[in-house]
């Protein structure tokens, strides 16, 4: 048994660097030309979006007949994509918002970068109900106004819940961000020797000088903004839930699912954070401030939350036998043992079984190993989406119109494309704006705060 | 370590009345459920349900949360963490709480009645899992495991006071890690078996979320009160201030948060589909005048304790923490209530002496439990190495 000092505090910064090579590390990326590693990587990202664009364009031109949408699954990839990017954000929000309001300080190195990472899934995942719409000119008539026609949105509808949910949650995340990159944008303003990057950073900064009492404001306002962006959050995916559960389908109506997604949307996150991060620190030199130890606890993060989409699987197999209805039971029985049997024990290698090594030490703090996990997790996510849209609805109430659904080239095209535009925002982020918070990591520095002993 | 610890504390034991009040509610709780139960038969043994699930509630909730401590690592509710040990205590008095459902289970659960299965293909189809074997293998079995862990982790826990060994921590972070899955699997069949089969044509997913999220709630308001009670009175020690005051505000706040969270996702979802085999079960607590109890539970429940803990000072007031605590009791054993007794009474609200013989009971009990282990232990884990930083915690 290892002894561990429990009367110290583990420091979230190793090393104790001095404030000012803090500045230094974190702003470097953005003071110097990108490198060839840089290239190649937006290339590749490029090359994904430009699938994603043309399978897009030959969707607009010939309609949506390229997909493998039909009946009776009308729902098919695009809304199985929405539901997995919108799920990617909610790390970003879980760390920069609900750690903020425990008081973690570990969330500190890696809340800015996962809460660009909410903001752009959060823009990926917006495409897909549009496209899904087949007119997405008039996506418009979603936002209800008075109008000539009378005519109305259907307030009874939770997909319509969705454009307010989600839309809400991207205007209060970005508004989290932006306020969290003032004193940042101050900082780089006094660094930079640039004219035009002298004026980007002035404006952005908002007149900010790291006076007293405009520290004092910030942080009120953060603390506001934290407790917004968290019920938000918890919302954003019970309305997602909301779109199945509240149907009377098997397998999408059960009264675990608001709890459920949640869990599933912050494990999903979770998991592409920690993949990300694990190039980041390394390729900026962030050892020191990403530690091994904020790997570790997110490692944590995705097992609790592992656990807990473990359990709503349980419960909803072991509730669908309890309940004694047949249609339940039959869909159940369907996902683990019919036409889709293969997507389903994907789901639970995947989701449930995989992240349980994450109960070792040995695993949650090696590197190689934990990224395979993360990937893992997020196939796994992205099949339990494609699970829960398709089995349910490739077999509902009328045996006649069962049908096997199956996706098109243009479908993948798409989705390689969704990934195409996420990681090609996010590199464009890297080589933009600070990715790790100058101002927040300097406050958390060993020796930084102020002593609270009586002396 | 804890030599340097024990110097900082001097055992201050609780005022005489405390314990007296508890063996009084005790005896007066224990009078009238005998006299209730021959008074009443069926009747007290639903109340007796809301007895043991309060219990259960108490005691194993504090044990989860004693669990959480060492798995999260957390140092803020470690100057306190032995006053919730004292209540996971009420573990132990849980079986006697159980042994009259046994004894009356056919007037309790309607699947009991092999007559009834026998004509009902649905309760035919859920006999391999409702049935009164199994059903009793199962009880026996959630109190082993309760009673297992609260001995091996107290054990531990009580053992550091005197030897101050870091290891006993490290023992007790794997024993948490191993108790919460286990904790969280038992106390979903617990809530299935001895709440949600009351109606056994119903079902719900999210049940056992929905007991879960109300046991913790419960639990954190009995730590919630004595942790301010004791400390304003100088009883426990030195450096718990209002930075612990406001996160165990902070704490009940989630939590209230969570419990209406999750009876709403409950509702909804019910209420919006519509469909037939579930709604019967919420139209029961709205018919026969049980409307004013499902009102009045969303605003005991949620509306009054959220916004009595909404604002920042709210939450480091010792007296309105004390009274939201109390209140938060209360709530809970309306929750219970709202649960339990429709399956009794379907047209009428039963509100009677027995009604309040059961609660007098249960807190009666906690309370002497408490006052039992609060004189023979140590208030504070003084061999803890996590205690001084505890004690030092600021927000």
């Amino acid at each position: 048994m290892s002894t561990v000092d429990y009367t110290r505090e583990i420091s979230v910064i190793e090393g104790q660097p001095p404030l000012r090579e803090i500045d230094e590390v974190i702003s470097k990326p953005l003071e110097t030309k990108p490198d060839k590693k840089f290239y190649m990587a937006i290339s590749v990202t490029l090359t994904m979006l430009l699938i994603g664009g043309i399978a897009l364009g030959l969707s607009f031109y010939y309609g949506t007949g390229l997909w493998g949408n039909n009946n009776p699954v009308g729902w098919g990839l695009p809304i199985v994509n929405f539901v997995f990017w919108v799920g990617i954000g909610h790390a970003g929000t879980l760390i920069s918002a609900i750690l903020f309001l425990f008081r973690q300080k570990w969330r500190t190195g890696i809340a800015r970068f996962a809460e660009g990472m909410t903001i752009f899934a959060v823009m990926t995942a917006g495409i897909f109900p549009l496209i899904h719409v087949g007119r997405p000119w008039l996506a418009g008539y979603l936002i209800p106004y008075p109008n000539q026609h009378s005519l109305w949105v259907n307030f009874t509808s939770p997909l319509l819940w969705d454009v307010f949910a989600v839309s809400t949650y991207f205007a209060v995340s970005f508004i989290f961000w932006y306020v969290g990159l003032i004193p940042d944008f101050a900082a780089l303003r006094e660094r930079t020797t640039n004219k035009i990057k002298k004026v980007i950073y002035s404006i952005g900064s908002l007149g900010w000088r790291n006076s007293n009492r405009h520290w004092q404001h910030y942080e009120m306002v953060y603390l506001i903004l934290a407790g917004f962006a968290t019920p938000l959050v918890l919302s954003v995916h019970t309305i997602v839930s909301f779109d199945f559960a509240i149907s009377i389908l098997p397998g999408w109506h059960t009264t675990i699912f608001p709890p459920y997604f949640v869990a599933g949307a912050v494990f999903s996150g979770f998991a592409m954070v920690q993949n990300v991060l694990i190039f980041i620190r390394k390729i900026f030199n962030y050892e020191h401030i990403i530690t091994l130890k904020t790997l570790e606890n997110m490692n944590k993060i995705i097992l609790l939350t592992g656990s807990m989409v473990g359990y709503a699987y349980a419960m909803e197999f072991f509730i669908a036998w309890y309940s004694g209805v047949q249609p339940e039971q039959f869909t159940f029985l369907n996902r683990a043992f019919g036409p889709y049997a293969w997507a389903y024990w994907i789901m639970v290698s995947c989701n449930v079984i995989s992240p349980q090594l994450f109960w070792f030490k040995k695993i949650r703090t090696t590197i190689p190993v934990m990224f395979v996990i993360a990937v893992f997790v997020n196939v796994g996510m992205w099949f339990e989406r494609f699970v829960i849209v398709v089995t349910s609805l490739s077999r509902d109430y009328l045996p006649s119109s069962w049908a096997y659904f199956t996706p098109t080239l243009t479908d993948f095209g798409i989705l390689i494309g969704s990934f195409g535009l996420f990681f090609t925002l996010l590199l464009i982020f890297t080589k933009t704006l600070p990715v790790v918070s100058i101002a927040e990591v300097k406050a958390v520095v060993d020796g930084s705060q102020p002593s609270h002993k009586d002396h | 370590m804890s030599n340097e610890n024990s110097t900082l504390y001097s055992k201050k034991n609780l005022p005489g009345n405390f314990a007296k009040i508890g063996q009084m509610l005790l005896a007066v709780g224990l009078i009238l459920v005998v006299l209730a139960y021959f008074v009443d038969h069926t009747r007290s043994a639903f109340n007796n349900l809301i007895l043991l699930m309060f219990l259960t509630s108490i005691g194993v909730g504090s044990l989860f949360l004693v669990a959480m401590e060492y798995l999260g690592g957390a140092v803020w509710s470690t100057p306190f963490r032995r006053i919730t040990e004292f209540f996971a205590a009420v573990i132990l008095v849980i079986p006697l709480a159980a042994i009259p459902i046994y004894f009356n289970l056919h007037d309790l659960f309607h699947w009991t009645h092999a007559e009834a299965v026998a004509e009902d293909k649905i309760l035919a189809g859920k006999s391999s899992y409702l049935n009164e074997t199994f059903f009793i293998i199962r009880i026996v079995f959630f109190i082993a495991v309760w009673f297992l862990f609260y001995f091996l982790i107290i054990k531990n826990s009580k053992k550091q006071d005197s030897s101050g060994d870091p290891k006993l921590t490290t023992r007790n972070i794997k024993l948490s890690a191993v108790f919460i899955p286990i904790f969280g699997l038992t106390i979903t069949f617990a809530s299935i078996d001895w709440v949600m089969s009351l109606e056994p044509h119903w079902f719900s997913t999210i049940f056992g979320v929905y007991f879960f999220s109300g046991t913790i709630l419960a639990a954190l308001a009995f730590t919630t009160f004595i942790v301010v009670y004791m400390n304003e009175k100088g009883l426990l020690i030195k450096g718990i201030k209002k930075d612990h005051y406001y996160s165990l505000g902070a704490y009940l706040f989630a939590f209230i948060n969570f419990w209406a969270y999750i009876a709403f996702s409950q509702y909804m979802l019910i209420w919006y589909a519509n469909l037939p085999e579930e709604t019967f079960w919420f139209l029961q607590r709205w018919e026969g005048g049980w409307m004013y109890i499902s009102i009045a539970l969303i605003i005991i429940h949620f509306v009054v304790p959220y916004f009595g803990l909404l604002s920042q000072p709210s939450k480091m007031n010792p007296k309105r923490l004390m009274f939201m605590s109390i209140w938060i009791l209360f709530a809970h054993i309306i929750d219970l209530y709202w649960l339990i007794m429709p399956t009794y009474s379907k047209d009428s609200v039963p509100l009677g002496w027995i009604e309040l013989a059961f609660p007098i009971l249960a807190i009666g009990a906690v309370i002497t439990v408490f006052s039992i282990k609060a004189k023979k232990e140590n208030h504070v884990p003084i061999g803890d190495p996590k205690l001084k930083r505890g004690l030092d915690f600021r927000l």
